[in-house]
């Protein structure tokens, strides 16, 4: 359980796919969409991956299926929830089992399987060599040979700080989120902005279900996504979307994930294991809340 | 507003009765619609229709349990994980406990519901005590319950001698009874007639005027006076009851063993969550609906084995279900304070 | 104070627009216009037409029948960007503002200015804005997010983000609702300062005195249709009164009925808080039967949680709460309902009501479990028993209230959010009414109720206290207060420094309490 080169070297596989979804969360957030679909997002990337690599042969024909079927998602999540203004939840529980049986049934009508889908067509996403940074102890391991993905997507929590907060468009998602009215009264869509937020997230989301299937491993599994939109919804909801909070949580979360796979290895059992990023969960945000609760006393808001 | 909601029920109801008709009527998608049907109803000796109304059994139960918490406006959608270790509970109550078979199956059915309901009342301690939303709280319950009950099942208490992933069998003359010639047990009386003194009590008691209203409006129900604790912990602790008697129902009948997965692949909750919506939360409703995702499931599978259709058709058609109803029901759970202001 | 000036040329102007929304004709026919640099007054009830007018006026309705001109010209409104476009200020009476947002990016947002990447070229507009809070004497914190300010401080964002589009006609929705005496002051100064610079302020309201002291034209509408135009130097408050309504109103006649024994008496009461300002601090009155003492302040100032503390909402409050000779602090909120306290709270879309639910069903929340004294009060025996309910029972008690308090519905069964804004009122009204109460807590009772409701209402409160029943009345309109009141207790920052008696009552006495100073009198 010692933070040995391996551990190390493993925790950005870990933490990608969740740093992924919570970016794309905080999107919605800010955008006050409660968009909680991101499981079923990063689910359908993840199938879409292994068949953007199947039917085109190359990694990046994955990475573009996959963009493909988050923004996909996005659009739908928009047309239900924003456009005809039904409720986000249902929304996403509709997404969800959604994400479920198309990758199932498209697992069966195209590749003939079920459960599992392992092909030698299946290509890796490229790895990023920094050279000789590699033969530096700890930081080496951590930094090199580390899939594109890995590295994109902490660049992104940086991008899209600076963007929600410099950019145009940023502001607008931010105001759309405080008050979409506000926002409509200067002939500003808030429908079209918080498109635009959904349809990043879609895209977030699925890139970290790629980053699952054709980097962590080159297979697709039915269930893959495993509850990781759920632990990047923890994430967004405990650093209330702050995105400089967001990249070392997740990267928390990520070091969990690592210690129990190393843990399995010592002969603890899975089913254990795989828990603990949940209870690590629950009492982080009984830690959050309660925090947020007694400030809001202090405010002088009454309890509700 | 209600006459138009139900005109876009009744519209595409329509459509989709024209839509098999014409399906009957064309040779070549007749033996799918066919296919449906007899996956749904039909099968020697209606086997099939049998097997939906097993399914029905346990999601009519689900329903009920997701109904009560959501009619009072709490968004508890741990029920799986209610469902798993109320199953789970019964099946090692009637694996270890020595006794005459009506006293073990008694002391099951209880002790699954307690199980349930703890589990249920643990979601509401998240939220009354440490703010963690019932919503997340509730949630995430559901995948340490699956895991403990998967782990159990895996090692300590696993069947090895039988190669799956199973307990023993329980008390073979405990096991609920089946209808004579059926596959059908006598579980689906048990959460029949929960079902009706839900839907009677919901609108004739006391506790069910009160627990609606506190789900219209939480401020309201607080200053009119209403014991607003004492409702919500009630009511978590009902609908974890109900989740654990269906977890006992599907192990002390047709399974007679907890087997890992029985549970939750067939995603037996999420469906119910659907049912319940497309029921617009209407109590005398819930019970159709629940049916017709049964059915539909089922269905499915005779689809698969008449038409070659992979039966997941089944759960892209609920979820689109969901979605279309999403787009027509507006704000049902998010309550009306979302407002644009 | 009114301005004589020759008549200005028409900054733009309203065609015959005509309106409506299905079967409700909102607009019939409506013509006049808005003159450069005048101070223009809109008054009329609720569903008169005056916001669907500015509706159209704002782009944000297009008309049926008519058109607009500006300076003469026809001009075609799609949107309310293009009525900013083409010189149109709103500000509306729910602030249409972003709390987390400071005031910069308030301004901003829409405006952006972005260059050709997207980016905000922040240094630039702060000078710009800044240069605008200075040539038009605001005093705002271009950094500070909304929502901590007070209201007052947002009311000025909302006309600087206006003037920041280059307005020229400043349209307001009942701006003063939310404001103390002295802000008022301060925001009309404000506007007389936009008419010397050549703006046009329109100004929407119900406040006649208002209209009289600082306009210089008034139109009057009333069910659609503009029905009367004056010069403001040419008429009075009666005659607009009546002109809005169309009849005579009948004045309430208040008559104080005051009875010597004590029903209630709050000693220290006081709320902590988790700083080290009590949110409610040692506030102590006493209520005689008969009498009405009405709680006056800026909201926030501690209204809420002495109104949470008597009814036995506030866990943390402190200090004694005596009714009817009872230490009552120790018992619930159901228990404080069943001895006689009712309570009628101010938010009734969420609170007084659930409008999901019937109306029925609403009449009878606090009284639905089968208590004896619930039961022997009205005569009945009672809505359910062992945890049953008598539908029977419930349906004729609520027709009977429907009838009783004149509630405008087609049947006692209907949902309550289908009602209009006065009726849902008379529905709180007659539940809590017909419980008898003897002392009732009454927050703001005709906040968004039509003229004719308002006189029901207050008659009822008034024939309550003549029953003997003692009522606190907290309210944020001062003629209210007034009206109604025999005694009127000023919160300021927790505390209730200074009642009032009936005859000391006085504007700007009390409006300088609510400010919390003490030395100022006329």
């Amino acid at each position: 359980m010692f933070l040995d080169s391996a551990i190390i070297e493993s925790i950005p596989r870990f933490f990608t796919p969740v740093l992924l979804a919570a970016i794309g969360s905080a999107l919605c957030e800010r955008a006050a969409v409660f968009n909680i679909a991101l499981e079923g997002m990063m689910l359908v990337g993840a199938f879409a991956a292994v068949v953007g690599c199947v039917y085109t042969g190359s990694w990046m024909g994955g990475i573009g299926f996959a963009i493909v079927a988050g923004a996909a998602f996005g659009l739908i999540f928009s047309f239900f929830g924003v456009q005809r203004g039904g409720d986000d939840i249902i929304v996403s529980i509709g997404l969800n089992v959604l994400a479920i049986g198309l990758t199932a049934f498209l697992l069966r009508a195209l590749f003939g399987v079920q459960g599992q889908f392992e092909d030698p067509r299946i290509v890796e996403i490229p790895k990023v060599n920094l050279g000789p940074v590699a033969d530096i102890p700890f930081i080496g391991d951590l930094l090199s040979g580390q899939s594109i993905l890995v590295w994109f997507a902490v660049l992104m929590v940086f991008a899209t700080h600076f963007f929600l907060n410099n950019h145009y468009y940023g502001l607008r998602i931010r105001a759309a989120g405080q008050n979409a009215s506000a926002l409509r009264s200067v002939g500003v869509s808030p429908e079209r902005v918080k498109t635009v937020a959904l349809v990043a997230c879609g895209i977030l989301c699925a890139l970290g279900g790629a980053q699952l299937s054709i980097s962590n491993v080159t297979l697709f599994t039915e269930g893959m996504s495993a509850g990781r939109g759920w632990i990047a919804l923890v994430i967004v909801m405990m650093c209330s979307a702050r995105l400089p909070w967001i990249l070392p949580t997740a990267i928390l979360f990520g070091l969990v994930d690592a210690m129990g796979f190393r843990m399995q290895g010592l002969g603890l059992p899975q089913q254990l294991t795989e828990a603990l990023p949940y209870l690590l969960a629950i009492v982080v945000l009984i830690i959050a809340f309660r925090r947020k609760s007694i400030r809001q006393q202090a405010l002088g808001q009454s309890e509700s | 507003m209600i006459r138009s909601r139900y005109a876009s029920i009744i519209a595409p109801l329509a459509i989709i009765f024209l839509g098999v008709m014409i399906l009957l009527a064309i040779p070549q998608t007749r033996p799918v619609v066919e296919g449906f049907l007899n996956g749904a109803f039909g099968g020697r000796n209606h086997f099939n229709l049998f097997s939906t109304l097993a399914r029905f059994s346990i999601l009519l139960g689900m329903a009920m349990s997701v109904l009560v918490s959501f009619r009072a406006g709490l968004l508890n959608i741990g029920g799986e994980g209610q469902l798993v270790l109320g199953g789970l509970t019964a099946a090692l109550v009637g694996v270890y406990l020595p006794g005459p078979p009506l006293y073990v199956s008694v002391v099951a059915l209880l002790a699954a519901m307690t199980a349930g309901a703890s589990w249920a009342v643990l979601a509401g301690l998240l939220d009354r005590v440490a703010k963690v939303p019932l919503l997340i709280g509730s949630l995430l319950l559901n995948y340490p319950a699956s895991y403990l009950a998967s782990y159990f099942v895996s090692h300590p208490f696993r069947d090895v001698a039988s190669g799956a992933t199973q307990t023993h069998r329980i008390m073979t003359e405990a096991r609920l009874p089946r209808f004579p010639g059926t596959i059908l047990d006598y579980g689906i009386l048990l959460i029949g007639a929960t079902a009706i003194l839900v839907i009677a009590l919901e609108k004739t008691s006391v506790f069910g005027y009160r627990v609606r209203m506190q789900g219209y409006s939480y401020g309201f129900a607080r200053t009119s006076g209403f014991p607003t604790g004492a409702l919500y912990y009630r009511t978590l602790i009902i609908s974890g009851m109900i989740a654990g008697m269906t977890g006992y129902t599907a192990v002390f009948g047709l399974n007679q063993r907890y087997i890992d997965g029985m549970l939750t692949i067939p995603l037996y909750t999420w469906t119910a969550i659907a049912a319940v919506l497309l029921a617009a939360i209407i109590p005398l409703i819930t019970p159709v609906t629940a049916f017709f995702f049964a059915m539909l499931a089922t269905g499915a599978v005779g689809m698969e084995r008449s038409a070659d259709i992979p039966r997941e058709i089944g759960q892209i058609v609920q979820a689109v279900i969901v979605l279309y109803l999403a787009g027509v029901g507006g704000k049902m759970l998010s309550g009306g304070t979302k407002e644009d202001h | 104070m009114q301005i004589e000036s020759q008549v200005q040329p028409a900054v733009c102007r309203l065609n015959g627009i005509s309106k409506s929304f299905g079967d409700i004709q909102a607009l019939r026919d409506v013509t006049f216009e808005v003159r450069k640099g005048e101070f223009l007054a809109i008054v009329g009830e609720n569903g008169a037409g005056k916001s669907t007018a500015m509706g159209v006026l704002f782009g944000l309705l297009e008309p049926d029948a008519g058109h607009i001109t500006f300076a003469g010209e026809r001009r075609k409104l799609k949107s309310a960007r293009d009525a900013i476009d083409a010189g149109f200020g709103m500000v509306h009476q729910h602030f249409k503002l972003y709390p987390d947002l400071t005031v910069l990016e308030n301004v901003l947002v829409g405006y952006e200015g972005a260059n050709g990447f997207g980016l905000v070229p922040f240094q630039e507009r702060r000078k710009a804005v800044a240069s605008l809070i200075r040539e038009f004497e605001f005093t705002l914190d271009l950094d500070r997010k909304i929502s901590d300010m007070p209201v007052d401080a947002r009311q000025q964002v909302e006309i600087v983000k206006m003037l920041f589009r280059g307005a020229s006609v400043v349209i307001l929705d009942e701006p003063t609702a939310v404001l103390t005496p002295q802000e008022c002051v301060t925001l009309y100064a404000m506007l007389k300062r936009l008419c010397a610079q050549g703006k046009s302020v329109v100004l929407i309201t119900h406040k006649l005195g208002e209209v009289m002291d600082h306009s210089e034209r008034v139109l009057v509408m009333r069910h659609g249709a503009l029905v009367a135009e004056r010069k403001t130097s040419e008429t009075d408050q009666g005659e607009l009164a009546e002109l809005m309504v169309g009849r005579q109103i009948e004045t309430v006649e208040k008559i104080s009925r005051i009875q010597p024994q004590v029903v209630a008496s709050l000693q220290g009461v006081s709320v902590q808080s988790e700083s080290d300002k009590p949110r409610l601090d040692g506030v102590s009155i006493e209520l005689r039967a008969g009498e009405i003492f009405g709680v006056a302040g800026v909201t926030g100032n501690g209204q809420k949680e002495l109104v949470n503390a008597v009814m036995g909402l506030e866990k943390n409050a402190a200090g004694q709460i005596i009714f009817q000779g009872r230490d009552i602090g120790g018992l619930t909120v159901a228990e404080r309902r069943q001895i006689g306290i009712g309570y009628m709270a101010e938010d009734r879309m969420t609170i007084g009501l659930a409008t999901r639910g019937t109306i029925a069903e609403n009449l009878i929340a606090g009284r639905e479990g089968s208590s004896p004294k619930g039961a022997v009060r009205e005569g009945h025996s009672g809505f359910s028993s062992y945890g049953f309910l008598h539908w029977r029972q419930i349906r004729d008690h609520a027709q009977r209230l429907v009838k009783n308090y004149d509630i405008r519905t087609p049947s006692a069964m209907q949902r309550v959010g289908n009602l209009s804004g006065g009726n849902q009122q008379k529905v709180v009204v007659a539940r809590e009414l017909s419980a008898a109460p003897k002392l009732l807590v009454v927050e703001n009772p005709c906040w968004g109720v039509d003229v004719g409701a308002i006189s029901f209402i207050h008659r009822q409160i008034l024939q309550l206290a003549e029953t003997g029943a003692a009522i606190l009345l907290i309210s944020n309109d001062l003629e209210e207060l007034f009206e109604l009141s025999d005694r009127v207790g000023v919160m300021f920052e927790g505390r209730m420094n200074r009642v009032f008696d009936r005859s000391e009552l006085d504007a700007f006495a009390v409006g300088a309490a609510m400010s919390g100073d003490e030395e100022q009198r006329p």
